[in-house]
């Protein structure tokens, strides 16, 4: 090894520590406004894997991040920046010291919540592998998130599909302030390597040769295609859990200076001095050097100007991508283009995997079986078990995979067979995947396409059937379609798989069957309601399995002279509030109409935004049709007591004209 | 360069802390990570560590052990050897006595909301300076205006009727609504509206305003109903003889019937024949009218206006020929008083003497019909095969279809033209 080698591996760990330390003393003085999680006495580790990693490989980390974003390039002055909240900071402010982000040089964030960094960079190792490229990802994770789910379900997956990933534990013996011996029944972290058919390698982590060996071998590994390797090293943090916390109550004085002996910059300073590889003077003056930088860093903050509030909400969504208006006439006979729902979704899937090398898609059984409901039919033959990735059941893991994916270039398509199951991945979608673009100030893209049945119907019972998209719609970041009819389905599917957004797509499953007119080629855009019904009387507004039951009662009431306007919005995030407005403006009465819950639901958005912008339209109370606020029950009868029919539509019609 | 000692924040949330005390005396050398004093945050109490080296010194007024320090405050100074302490070094200011406004339970809180009284304005008597209700009602202000307010509030209306009687310039707090509970709805400010032009006619109103009246109805009239129009010719010839007889017997100064008015007695005969005809819709679905009163269309300076006559079918046509006669004159001065045209069941509209035949005439909504008369015309006809000249019209009949079918409305014609060819008997009946 190269004496230069040896001097950058001394400057990058004094880097970490003088900044640390500069970043504790900005804390207590009040220039860092929210937590501040130091690094201090774990330099070995990120310094001695990273000094592996070229830009274009990847790290993602943990809340405990400052030393990895540093050891991966970002420039002192900004991450000095984003804990001081300032415009010039890695995140533009949006984050803080637990999301820093920098693409540009493979920083892919670090993270408030423990565990997710692992399946992140098991998805950007996916990316690799589907696009064929050399990279590698790096998870960083702490003891704490070994026994998270998040590892076991990310190192056996990375495992099974031989992923180009490094999962360093940075076992500092706490979780927080929980001592790992206590917290784990086999606290070798290493051996655990073994239960996912992965090399386990236990290394002294404050050892920043002995790290960065073990990395490379790690690294070379993954780059032949041999698959990912765990690397546990051993450490300790010699500063309290975050900035200003008591440090005593769970430890001891004498502990955490015994672990102060064993700095790693202060061994590897005495090893460059005892085989003379540098003199005093050398080290002195590289350490007045790193000083300056931490000073510079610290001016350059304080200096820097605030972010504009105006911008508060920017980078929620990515600029949208163009859509080209429809040419399909409303309607045709031609035999050959009257399809079902789930066929116009396949043909969606079909045509875009075909233009689009980066499409892969992930669920269970959607490989050689060709999905549940068919909605990856004869697609495995033709793009094979790579693009066709059946997994195992483990919702949280792949969801999560799909977000280092999407963050990785590629573009996922998980498909959960039942929205139900999607539940146990939903702070992957809800933390992770709808806020990245955000926390990345928009230089991360976010395609990911999840899609799943909704619906109560058939005796599913309460495990498979629940309509979930109000919860979707209520966290920012996602967009949620819920299409009704065949025609929808198809171009909402086209746009989803086109657009850069993460997009929640949720199939009732009482309408799979529905046939109907489906042009070749058309894209329908996000945030367009359709008029399905015009009329003079009533708007009511439904979405899904509800809009195909409407159409049958507005028919029969028309027959009476009732004129009823039938709205279906398609997708509920974005809202098209204006044509609901518009419609309300000239019927003068509002009845929404849902599956799902009413507590905070659709009902509830739609009639709140429309007593707030088309109150004087309004000529009777705004009504809502709910689905029953209650599991769903299995038995047929009780079935039905709980999801509106088209009796109880059409009454809650008539008793809304009698207002 | 002295390096500032300020109270450090221990969790997200802690806004301020308790000083405990110093670790070390004022004068000592204090060395980097050393115990400097001890701090009480929300949780637990803290020995803070100093992040730099130098002599402890404290500003002129130091804080005390006890004192509530805010996040942020400076408690002394780190010097280097020989270094003063920053002139005019901001003195520590214990946290100020609250200045929230005293206290008041919920229910005082609720009593001072309905009286009207701000509890910032009142000075608390109570235990610790705690308003009572007493201090309230001592505060009390005159409410009087208030309660009045409130009593004129009671009449419910919905938004979209609120805004239409306001763009009407109506005043529907009167009315009895149709919605439930008696809620007035906007269809309700549309039957008025006649009532609504003629109280600003009289004095203030400019043509635009019935203007905007006049398009309202219409457009509602069209959005509303279902509306189809049956023409039909028939000769008048008997009906004109009629009025020539009573123009020869009439002394002067006596009111002879107009055309109009003849077809307003016949019409009423044939809507009682005809309940349907005479009929509205309601959601709950069609409510007969037991009266007959039939709306004349009247062509004003300021626009059409339909005056009513009531109960047609209990006036002479002595009785109806003056009342018509007095209503267009007064709807001609606008001078016509509100009641005058409210309540109509079916509406005449006469457009002959402009030389018109036949028009789609549009429903007077919420009513079932309207009559257009054509003009009448001397024409060749055939009479017991034998062409003769004969008074010829053409009669327009618009009925909204959601109240009755094509069929009953041809026999509503039907009969009036029966009534027509030998008018007499039904005249004087």
């Amino acid at each position: 090894m190269s004496n230069e080698l040896l001097i950058s591996l001394y400057r990058e760990m004094l880097n970490i520590r003088l900044c640390e330390e500069q970043l504790a003393r900005c804390h207590q003085g009040g220039l860092v406004h929210g937590a501040c999680h130091t690094y201090v006495g774990q330099e070995a580790i990120a310094v001695g894997v990273c000094a592996h990693l070229r830009t274009e490989d990847v790290v993602f980390s943990t809340h405990r991040g400052h030393g990895h974003a540093l050891a991966k390039g970002v420039p002192p002055r900004q991450v000095f920046a984003e804990l001081f909240g300032r415009a010039t900071g890695c995140s533009q402010g949006r984050g803080g010291s637990m999301h820093l982000f920098s693409p540009e040089v493979g920083m892919m964030g670090t993270s408030g919540i423990v565990g997710p960094c692992i399946l992140q960079a098991a998805g950007a190792g996916y990316s690799f592998k589907l696009m064929k490229t050399d990279q590698v990802a790096v998870a960083f994770f702490g003891d704490g998130a070994s026994n998270n789910g998040a590892f076991h379900e990310g190192l056996n997956m990375a495992s099974i599909w031989k992923l180009p990933v490094l999962f360093v534990c940075e076992n500092n013996q706490f979780a927080t302030e929980v001592p790992f011996s206590y917290s784990c029944a086999n606290p070798d972290v290493a051996s655990r390597g073994a239960s996912y058919g992965m090399p386990g390698v236990l290394v002294n982590g404050n050892d920043v040769l002995a790290v960065r060996e073990a990395a490379g071998e790690a690294v070379r590994r993954a780059k032949a295609g041999n698959g990912p390797t765990l690397l546990e090293c051993r450490t300790y943090r010699t500063r309290p859990h975050a900035e200003g916390m008591g440090d005593f109550t769970y430890r001891t004085k004498e502990d955490v200076e015994a672990w102060k002996t064993r700095c790693p910059i202060k061994a590897f300073r005495q090893y460059l001095l005892t085989e003379k590889i540098v003199s005093e003077g050398l080290l002195t003056d590289i350490e007045a050097e790193i000083k300056a930088v931490a000073a510079d860093a610290q001016r350059f903050a304080e200096a820097s100007a605030w972010p504009d509030p105006a911008t508060a909400a920017t980078h929620v969504f990515a600029e949208p991508t163009p859509v080209k208006p429809s040419s399909a006439p409303a309607t045709s006979d031609d035999p050959a283009r009257q399809i079902t729902f789930m066929q116009a979704t396949l043909e969606a899937l079909r045509d875009e995997m075909e233009i689009n090398p980066r499409i892969f898609v992930m669920g269970e059984g959607i490989g050689v079986r060709g999905g549940n409901f068919k909605t990856t039919a004869g697609l495995f033959e033709k793009h094979g078990p790579v693009r066709l990735c059946d997994t195992p059941i483990c919702e949280r893991g792949f969801v999560g995979m799909a977000g280092g994916a999407a963050m990785t270039g590629t573009r996922p398509v998980i498909d959960f067979m039942f929205a139900d199951f999607v539940l146990d991945g939903l702070g992957e979608i809800i933390n992770q995947i709808a806020k990245m673009q955000y926390m990345s100030s928009g230089r991360l893209k976010m395609p990911v396409l999840l899609r799943g049945c909704i619906g109560i119907g058939h005796s599913a019972a309460t495990h498979h059937s629940g309509s979930y998209h109000t919860l979707f719609a209520h966290c920012p970041g996602l967009r949620v379609v819920v299409p009704s009819n065949p025609r929808d389905a198809k171009g909402l599917l086209k746009h989803a798989l086109r657009c850069d957004d993460p997009v929640v797509f949720l199939e009732h499953r009482e309408i799979l069957n529905v046939k109907g007119y489906v042009p070749e080629d058309e894209e329908i855009p996000f945030g367009k309601a359709a008029i399905v019904r015009e009329g003079r009387d009533v708007t009511v507004v439904a979405v899904a399995h509800m809009v195909q039951h409407s159409i049958k009662v507005c028919e029969k009431l028309s027959k009476e002279g009732v004129s009823v306007e039938l709205v279906d919005p398609r997708t509920i995030a974005p809202l098209d509030v204006g044509t609901i407005l518009a419609s309300v403006h000239k019927t003068g009465r509002l009845l929404i109409i849902d599956g799902a819950f009413g507590p905070f639901g659709l009902g509830a958005e739609i009639a709140a935004c429309v007593a707030d912008h088309g109150f004087d339209d309004l000529d009777a109370p705004i009504r809502r049709l709910h689905g029953k606020h209650t599991p769903t029950p299995y038995s047929p009868p009780l079935e039905a007591a709980v999801v509106p029919g088209m009796s109880d539509i059409e009454k809650a019609i008539r008793d809304l004209l009698a207002e | 360069m002295a390096v500032e000692i300020k109270l450090p924040r221990l969790d997200w949330n802690m806004e301020q802390g308790t000083f405990i005390g110093w670790l070390k005396k004022p004068g000592d050398q204090v060395n980097v990570g050393e115990p400097l004093f001890t701090l009480e945050g929300d949780k637990a109490v803290q020995e803070i560590e100093a992040t730099e080296a130098g002599i402890l010194r404290l500003p002129p007024n130091p804080p005390k052990e006890g004192d509530r320090i805010p996040v942020g405050t400076i408690l002394g100074y780190l010097l280097a050897i020989g270094e003063q302490l920053p002139s005019e070094a901001p003195v520590p200011a214990p946290q100020a006595a609250s200045q929230l406004p005293a206290a008041a339970s919920p229910s005082v809180r609720r009593l001072a909301r309905e009286m009207g009284v701000d509890l910032e304005q009142v000075r608390g008597t109570g235990t610790t300076g705690r308003i009572t209700v007493e201090d309230i009602r001592a505060h009390q202000q005159p409410v009087v205006a208030r309660q009045a307010d409130r009593a004129t509030q009671s009449v419910v209306m919905t938004p979209r009727a609120r805004r239409t009687a306001k763009s009407l310039g109506v005043d529907g707090s009167s009315i009895k609504g149709t919605g439930r509970n008696g809620r007035i709805r906007e269809r309700d400010i549309l039957a008025i509206k006649p009532a609504a032009v003629t109280v600003p006619l009289a004095k203030t109103t400019d043509d635009s305003k019935i203007r905007q009246v006049i398009a309202e109805r219409m457009r509602h009239s069209l959005q509303t109903t279902a509306p189809v129009t049956l023409h039909t010719t028939v000769d008048a010839t008997n009906l004109v003889n009629v009025r020539n007889q009573f123009k020869a017997a009439a002394s002067s100064g006596a009111r002879v019937p107009t055309i109009t008015d003849l077809f307003v007695k016949l019409v009423s005969r044939a809507l009682r024949q005809h309940p349907r005809i005479n009929a509205r819709w309601e959601d709950t679905g069609v409510v007969t009218s037991e009266a007959v009163n039939i709306g004349l269309a009247v062509d004003t300076e300021a626009g059409l206006l339909v005056p009513v006559i009531r109960d047609v079918p209990g006036l002479s046509l002595r009785q109806l020929t003056v009342r018509s006669k007095e209503l267009i004159e007064k709807a001609r001065s606008r001078t016509l008083p509100a009641e005058a045209m409210r309540g109509g069941t079916f509406t005449i509209t006469n457009l002959g003497s402009f030389g018109i035949d036949a028009f789609t005439p549009i429903i007077n909504w919420p009513e079932c019909a309207i009559l257009g008369l054509g003009r009448i015309l001397k024409q060749p006809a055939v009479v017991d095969d034998q062409i003769v000249p004969r008074e010829m019209m053409t009669l327009s009949l618009t009925f909204d279809h959601r109240i009755v079918d094509g069929a009953p409305a041809a026999r509503f014609l039907q009969a009036l033209c029966q009534e027509i060819l030998n008018p007499v008997p039904w005249l004087v009946e």
